[in-house]
């Protein structure tokens, strides 16, 4: 296995004294494709946000390539919910793209043209070139999504968090989402996403992380993707049951698809 | 007309202050924090008073001190209190607003009965703006804040662009979003205290809103709101001062607000694309469009049926296509050739129809097989179907209509 990209130790993070997540311990290997999966409100955007430094923990601490979260100066990409932002905004689909490369520009610097070629460069792997001058709110939710995933990484980040990224995007999009995660892959970035599709998990990503406010499972997918796993993780929930029997039902035939080939 | 020397001073203070309310109003309006400005204007009012009582002075200075603090004080509590209580940030702003602005009021009343003097030029004018006492040295002032303000704004645009758009991205891509913020509030507040001697508290948050509301409607980038913005709100500034100027017993600050105010309108009715006036004309045009479709679809529909000439009393068409004004447009365009008993495509009429319906087959085709789409491009007539779909997706689709018709 390779070295860690992520390690989690001991990690309660609360809010107003509730814990949203209790006692996880896990590690991420580097260059791993890493699906979060839990029922809503297990704390997998949290989870994500005290990866990225944005929440602070009541205890615990994360490592990213063996530095301590809040001081370490490495860059993670990252894609919000789609849902986050305002896309009214008077921006146009270049210049959210550009905002991936603002943080290695520095104070007052403006985007110049290597840093246009590149973004441009990015957009073409998401397939929207020829969408850079569109303002952002005439785009479809996929395509939304898309620029999202084009700035991230125009961060050229060693890690990237997606939040959810294939929430409501339509088939075009999902496809263009998954070709670039497996480039990722191929590069050996690591990428760890909040996925809420159980069926699609098993033949796309080789590391799952099982949460529900604490860690029920976390590892290589073929170990830890089982129906007990799952079961444990959803148990309780009875609308999120049938999803998770159906997904087991799956496992247990060994009958997956594998994306879109049904 | 002769402008005086003074009237000119006043003049270019009051454009200089109304292009700083412009600037710091769009980054308000772009960050959803509009509300923030009309608190932070308010609640000045106590720190005003306060800084009289305790100053014993009517100087600006002293006043506009007292003024900052109190700024500060509210966007202070504002961000503050949904964090340690659960009061949410709208219920937040309101309370700050209510509370420190009551007790500023009851404070003015106080000032006034005690025979301080408060009563006179001073106070009275900071609650609803007096221009015509403004002194070159506070010209000067506004004219260096208007340039500081674009200087920093044009130098931080890109932090300034994320932390309105997604500050949450901000953070974690370690562009300081607490500093921008704070920063933004600040520009605001010090927007706001050297706005109230000519604007006053009570209306002071609208010159700062109104101008980036009204640049909204006339475009969508980021840097060109920023400029119509502060362009709306020196208009907005020169305009009120001069009016204002020239009947004296006019407070200036209403002046000011109903100039702004009035390019808002112009705004809002006028801008291309995105004014009333052209929205509308667009959504009639596209009914319009729409219809005439219909009614050529119509016409082909029965001309495929049986002979390829239409008696108008036996029109299959629907009644509400086949008004005169279909027929008028259509044959005025030359896709419809009429006599008095008939109507016909014309070879360009037909080509149209066929066009508009083969692509309205190909979507319908395209929307089966593909069940998540956007509810905004459903609606679609045959240019965008042409151009949103891919050559060679249309021929496929083509292929699968034309199965299904054979089979």
């Amino acid at each position: 296995m390779n070295s860690p990209a992520i390690e989690i130790h001991d990690l309660t993070v609360s809010y107003r004294e509730k814990p949203v997540l209790w006692d996880i311990d896990a590690t991420i290997p580097e260059g791993s494709l890493c699906a979060i999966v839990g029922p809503n409100g297990a704390g997998k955007s949290t989870l994500l946000s005290a990866i990225l430094g944005t929440i602070h923990p009541a205890s615990g601490w994360l490592k990213i390539f063996d530095q301590e979260v809040g001081k370490s100066q490495e860059l993670i990409g990252f894609v919000p919910q789609r849902e986050s932002v305002d896309w009214d905004f008077p921006v146009d689909v270049l210049d959210v793209v550009l905002m991936g490369t603002y943080s290695k520009l520095g104070w007052f610097r403006r985007p110049g043209k290597a840093q246009r070629d590149w973004a441009m460069e990015c957009l073409e792997q998401v397939g929207m070139a020829d969408l850079k001058k569109r303002q952002v709110g005439e785009l479809s939710g996929g395509q939304q999504q898309r620029v999202f995933i084009a700035r991230s990484l125009a961060q050229d980040a060693r890690l990237i968090l997606m939040d959810e990224p294939f929430a409501g995007v339509d088939a075009a999009t999902e496809e263009a989402i998954r070709l670039v995660l497996l480039d990722l892959k191929k590069k050996g970035r690591t990428v760890v996403l909040v996925h809420h599709d159980l069926q699609t998990i098993e033949n796309f990503f080789d590391h799952v992380l099982l949460l529900n406010l604490r860690l029920v499972a976390a590892g290589p997918t073929a170990e830890i993707f089982t129906g007990e796993n799952l079961l444990r993780t959803y148990g309780g929930r009875l609308t999120l049951l049938d999803e998770a029997a159906e997904a087991v039902r799956r496992i247990r035939t060994g009958r997956s698809r594998t994306g879109r080939d049904q | 007309m002769m402008i005086s020397p003074n009237t000119l001073v006043i003049l270019l203070g009051s454009t200089a202050l109304g292009t700083c309310c412009g600037l710091v109003g769009a980054l308000m309006l772009l960050k959803r924090r509009a509300l923030l400005a009309d608190a932070i204007a308010h609640s000045t009012l106590p720190g005003i008073c306060i800084a009289f009582l305790l100053g014993g002075s009517r100087s600006l200075a002293v006043l506009g001190v007292g003024a900052l603090l109190s700024a500060l004080l509210s966007a202070t509590l504002v961000s503050w209190l949904p964090r340690i209580t659960r009061i949410r940030k709208d219920a937040a702003t309101a309370c700050v607003l209510g509370i420190l602005f009551g007790a500023g009021i009851a404070l003015v009343g106080i000032i006034q009965r005690s025979g301080l003097g408060g009563s006179a030029a001073g106070l009275d004018g900071l609650l609803l703006g007096r221009t015509a006492g403004m002194l070159r040295s506070e010209a000067l002032l506004f004219g260096i804040s208007a340039m500081m303000m674009s200087l920093i704004i044009i130098s931080l645009r890109k932090e300034l662009l994320v932390s309105c758009f997604d500050p949450r991205f901000g953070l974690s891509a370690k562009i300081p979003a607490r500093s921008i913020d704070f920063l933004q509030t600040s520009l605001l507040a010090a927007t706001i205290v050297i706005a109230l001697p000519a604007v006053g508290v009570v209306l002071t948050a609208a010159l700062v809103v109104i101008p980036a509301a009204a640049g909204r409607f006339w475009t969508d980038r980021f840097d060109v709101l920023l400029a119509i913005s502060a362009l709306i709100g020196a208009a907005s500034g020169l305009i009120g001062t001069l009016l204002s100027s020239l009947h004296s017993n006019l407070p200036a600050g209403p002046v000011i607000v109903l100039s702004a105010t009035t390019l808002f309108i112009i705004s809002l009715l006028l801008a291309p694309g995105r004014g009333w006036i052209s929205r509308h004309m667009q959504q009639r045009s596209r009914l319009q469009d729409r219809q005439v479709r219909q009614f050529l679809d119509g016409i082909l529909s029965s001309e495929l049926e049986e002979s390829s000439l239409v008696v108008l009393k036996r029109q299959p068409v629907t009644t509400a296509a086949i008004d005169r004004r279909n027929l008028v447009v259509s044959s005025r365009n030359g896709w419809i050739e009429t006599d008095s008993q008939r109507i016909q495509l014309t070879p360009e009429g037909r080509r149209r129809a066929v066009r508009a319906r083969k692509a309205l087959q190909i979507w319908r085709e395209w929307l089966t097989s593909e069940a998540s789409i956007d509810r905004d491009l459903i609606d679609l007539d045959e240019q965008d179907i042409e151009k949103i779909l891919p050559p060679d997706l249309i021929d496929t689709l083509q292929r699968s209509i034309d199965h299904r018709g054979t089979s």
